[in-house]
């Protein structure tokens, strides 16, 4: 495959939308991914991420419902592109094949 | 109920919408409104959500998120600029009579500029390079006199070696006296002015010596000369080692050795000496000088501190020094002590009587900065004026360069990037202008030895200031005025242009006014310098002579041998004299109010000698001994006291009563520059005569000079003469006076000469741009008057308008500037007004004549091909 560009950060986000399905819109990928990163994030990260990635290629998005908090603004809700799961399968190969080769470098240095 | 609900902060949501692609404001506006809320409803506090909000609105702006904003393109700018520098040139050259207007317009204001600022920071360094400049301080009093109170540089005698003794602190102290001597070497014989000084001096001043040892001030017998003294009296060689007799007076002399000579001053002093000898030798040579006398005053006063800070400490216990003096001199009670730092003594100079450092410069220090900023102004709007108009010519290189797709921002940048090349062509002419021509000139006649330092630092930052100041003041109307324009309309050929804005008519006229302000203050100041040059002495300054002699017997001799010249009306003899030395006293009155006058030591002709006009009462008895306890009055005392009936008043002076018998009229005893002050007369103790003035017959005062000279010498050989015609004792003031005239004079004519140039260029520039209109009148038979009154009537109602307002504003500037400088202004009337306007009409008919016959010479089918 090719170079995908997409960064570490980014993959994170991609995953998550992809997790979140329907829910996908910015406060809630903020929410999810602050949960499993065990971290605060920005809004200003992830929507920098989302915008990246959606001039990249790998997201979609289309406005979705307002609520009343949200001041009668319309969510965002961002969907993955098929082209994006692909890349998303490709890279997790990847890291499997690696993983693999992992037991061997590990007793390696273990002999040291 | 919404109201009721908390809200986030208003303006990071405004910083927002301004920042963030447009298309992404509802998504990321909806975001952070529920991160408020959920910030709150996780039961934080109202501030806490706020601040969190704040910051994550901070954090969103992100590039990818923002706005392209126009100028900040990470496009390369370099070949767009190098365009402009072209076309700039390319536009310079092709209208090279506006384009010389405008470079030699700002090169002169830049020229000026510059000579402002070296002056100011020759002002501003002076004494300034004393490395203790921190740490040494002089000591000052202030007393209050006649109701106001006033800052003296003088102290107390015992104060120094006091202040020495009782603190710590106090690391060095320096006492001065400045006296009179006569100073003989070989054959050279001189009136000198001598510093007594402790040897401390020399730490506390740092002035490097050429010659010789500075500890040898220590030495009692050791004097320590100037270098331009040095050359006087023995030319180039090394004078350390030789002896110089001193002469303190008839009986009292002093063999002093040389002991080293300081090195050139610097140019930017104002302390400085041309002898030091010890303090101790004050006892020498006034063997009275008590050093413990509270109620005398010395020159002053220096101490040096380790630590600025130490001097708080020194100032809370000044108290008891208070006690002392006033205890001493009830007269001349100080109310408080203060210590001025070395490093803004000169600055202060003008506050403080009688100090060590003097102010020459107040009145330049507000002057110069106004004119420089007058200049610019002035060439500023020149630039506006003709840049609007001849921007009319490049209207389509405008509107191809916006049909390309250069954005309004990008032709602003443009224009002002024009500005900024002509503006740096126009500085180096400046800096040649002022280098060359302002500066020569200017240290000619002032004597000031100003120097542009070209190398300095603070210089060029003051130059890229003034470039980019300059620049953008002139260029940034214009730029935003002919960036304004459709392209459409400017191929279209529909665009009035210029005619329907009225701040260019407002230009027009500021630039009229500016020039009817410079011509009157041009007209003004010759006016005024002709009014102080005729302006009374308050007594008769011509024909009259005077000596100063050291004592009485010099006196009677002097007195004894021109008496007998048969062409002296009348010679007296007197303490002081009018226009050299005056003493001041304190008066008491009866009611034991004292004031603080000018008081003249006299004999009984000395008013018929001088001329000084009696108003009211009578002249001193001669030989009478009751005159002994009279005064005579001067016109300002009777006002500033309230004397009804001044004849008879009783005064007391040093505790001795004085009865008032005569009114004179005022008379000045300082030059112009100062105001009159109550003045009283009174006989002076023959045994305390110190000058001889003479009345002379009409018209032979030149050949009583020479024989006054003549007697001196052949009586005293050994000290120079001393004495003059009465008329030259202010020639310095005079010739200040003339000077600034003449200063003031070569800038309004600068300031004439910009402004018609101004004009000049506008009104080219106008006509030309109407030639076709002109042609076709020509073509139908229009004649001279029509041409003509078509052009006048385009600036009549303008010019009308623009003098209406130029001329009380010029009788207000005017008028504020002469008070500043001068106590006695001149009245100004309407004459310097009226000519002024008469002047600027005439410029400007002028500047309109030479274009109307233009246009009647004009060709009307050359005038229709254009285009």
């Amino acid at each position: 495959m090719k170079i995908t560009k997409l960064g570490e950060f980014e993959e994170l986000v991609l995953l998550t939308v992809v997790a979140l399905r329907e829910d996908a819109y910015g406060v809630e990928i903020k929410r999810e991914l602050e949960e499993r990163l065990g971290e605060k994030l920005s809004v200003g990260s992830i929507q920098s991420a989302l915008k990246r990635m959606e001039e990249k290629g790998f997201l979609k998005s289309e406005f979705g419902e307002a609520t009343q908090k949200r001041g009668g603004k319309r969510k965002r809700i961002y969907t993955a592109t098929p082209y994006a799961l692909k890349v998303l399968r490709e890279l997790k190969e990847i890291r499997a094949g690696l993983w693999k080769s992992m037991p061997r470098l590990a007793h390696d240095l273990k002999i040291i | 109920m919404q109201s009721s609900m908390p809200r986030p902060p208003e303006w990071p949501l405004r910083l927002l919408r301004f920042f963030i692609k447009k298309e992404y404001l509802e998504e990321i506006e909806g975001d952070m409104e529920e991160i408020f809320y959920d910030a709150l409803e996780q039961e934080q506090s109202l501030p806490k959500a706020r601040r969190v909000y704040i910051l994550e609105s901070l954090r969103l702006l992100r590039p990818v998120l923002m706005k392209n904003m126009s100028g900040f393109q990470p496009v390369t700018q370099y070949p767009m600029f190098k365009n402009y520098f072209k076309t700039s040139f390319r536009s310079l050259m092709k209208n090279p009579m506006s384009s010389f207007i405008n470079v030699f317009g700002l090169s002169v204001a830049i020229g000026i500029c510059l000579l402002v600022y070296t002056f100011m920071e020759y002002d501003y360094s002076i004494d300034q390079y004393h490395k203790n400049k921190n740490e040494v301080y002089l000591a000052t009093f202030f007393a209050t006199n006649n109701g106001a109170t006033q800052q003296y540089g003088t102290t107390p005698r015992p104060l120094g070696e006091l202040l020495r003794q009782d603190f710590g602190q106090v690391e060095k102290m320096c006492r001065v006296e400045d006296r009179n001597v006569v100073l003989k070497y070989e054959d050279n014989v001189f009136h000198e002015r001598v510093r007594y000084v402790d040897p401390a001096f020399l730490q506390m001043f740092t002035f490097p010596l050429k010659w010789g040892a500075a500890s040898s001030l220590s030495d009692l017998n050791t004097i320590i000369l100037s270098e331009a003294i040095a050359i006087k009296y023995f030319g180039d060689e090394n004078p350390v080692g030789r002896d110089m007799l001193m002469i303190f007076n008839d009986k009292i002399k002093k063999t002093f050795t040389v002991g080293g000579v300081a090195a050139t001053f610097p140019k930017t002093r104002d302390i400085d000496f041309n002898f030091l000898i010890n303090f101790e030798n004050i006892r020498i040579a006034e063997p009275a000088y008590d050093i413990n006398d509270w109620s005398q005053f010395q020159n002053a006063t220096l101490i040096q501190v380790e630590n600025p800070s130490d001097l708080k400490a020194i100032e809370l216990k000044m108290e008891k020094y208070r006690v002392l003096q006033n205890a001493a001199q009830p007269d001349w009670a100080i109310t408080s002590f203060a210590f001025e730092p070395l490093v803004t003594l000169h600055e202060r100079a003008a506050n403080i009587k009688d100090g060590i450092a003097h102010d020459y410069n107040v009145e330049g220090r507000i002057g110069m900065p106004i004119i420089a900023i007058f200049m610019i102004v002035l060439a500023c709007f020149n630039y506006i004026n003709i840049a609007i108009v001849s921007a009319a010519k490049r209207l389509k290189e405008i509107g191809v360069r916006k049909v390309i797709g250069a954005s309004r921002i990008k032709v602003v940048v443009q224009f002002l990037t024009e500005n900024i090349v002509v503006t740096s062509l126009a500085l180096v002419m400046g800096i040649a202008l002022c280098f060359f021509i302002f500066l020569p000139w200017f240290v000619k006649f002032t004597g000031w030895d100003l120097e542009l330092r070209l190398l300095n630092q603070n210089l060029w930052l003051f130059l890229l200031a003034l470039v980019f100041f300059t620049g953008i003041a002139s260029g940034i109307y214009p730029a935003f005025y002919i960036s304004r324009f459709d392209a459409v309309r400017i191929f279209k050929g529909s665009l009035q242009f210029g005619k329907k804005n009225p701040l260019t008519k407002v230009f027009l006229g500021v630039q009229l006014v500016l020039a009817c302000i410079t011509i009157t203050a041009g007209v003004v100041f010759t006016q005024n310098n002709h009014f102080q040059n005729s302006r009374s002495w308050g007594y008769n300054q011509k024909d009259a002579l005077y000596i100063e002699v050291p004592d009485k017997h010099a006196f009677d001799r002097m007195h004894a041998a021109m008496v007998r010249n048969p062409d002296i009306v009348s010679a007296s003899g007197s303490t002081d004299h009018l226009g050299r030395t005056v003493s001041t006293t304190i008066l008491h009155t009866p009611a034991n109010q004292s004031y603080e006058v000018n008081q003249f030591s006299v004999d009984a002709e000395y008013i018929k000698t001088m001329g000084l006009q009696l108003v009211e009462g009578r002249v001193f008895r001669k030989d009478a001994e009751s005159d002994k306890q009279t005064l005579i009055v001067n016109e300002t005392f009777v006002k500033n006291l309230n004397l009804d009936k001044p004849l008879g008043q009783i005064f007391e002076i040093d505790s001795v009563k004085y009865e008032v018998v005569g009114v004179l009229k005022d008379f000045h005893t300082k030059d112009f520059f100062s105001k009159v002050r109550p003045a009283v007369l009174k006989l002076a103790t023959e045994e305390n005569y110190r000058y001889l003035s003479m009345r002379v017959k009409e018209g032979n005062g030149d050949e009583t000079y020479k024989a006054l000279q003549a007697t001196w010498t052949e009586i005293y050989p050994e000290i120079p003469f001393q004495g003059g015609y009465q008329e030259d004792v202010w020639s310095s003031y005079f010739d200040s006076v003339d000077r600034s005239e003449q200063f003031n004079k070569v800038i309004a004519s600068i300031a004439v000469l910009l402004a018609s140039l101004g004009l000049y260029g506008l009104v080219t520039l106008n006509v030309s741009g109407r030639v076709k209109e002109f042609s076709i009148r020509k073509t139908l038979g229009a004649g001279i008057r029509n041409i003509a009154s078509v052009i006048l009537n385009q600036y009549a109602v303008l010019t009308i308008v623009s003098l209406i307002i130029g001329a009380p504003v010029s009788y207000w500037f005017t008028k504020a500037y002469l008070d500043m400088l001068f106590a006695y202004p001149m009245p100004i009337g309407y004459s310097g007004i009226v000519m002024a306007l008469v002047i600027l009409v005439l410029v400007l008919l002028a500047v309109l004549a030479t274009q109307i016959r233009k246009v009647l010479k004009l060709n009307p089918v050359d005038g229709l091909k254009v285009d």
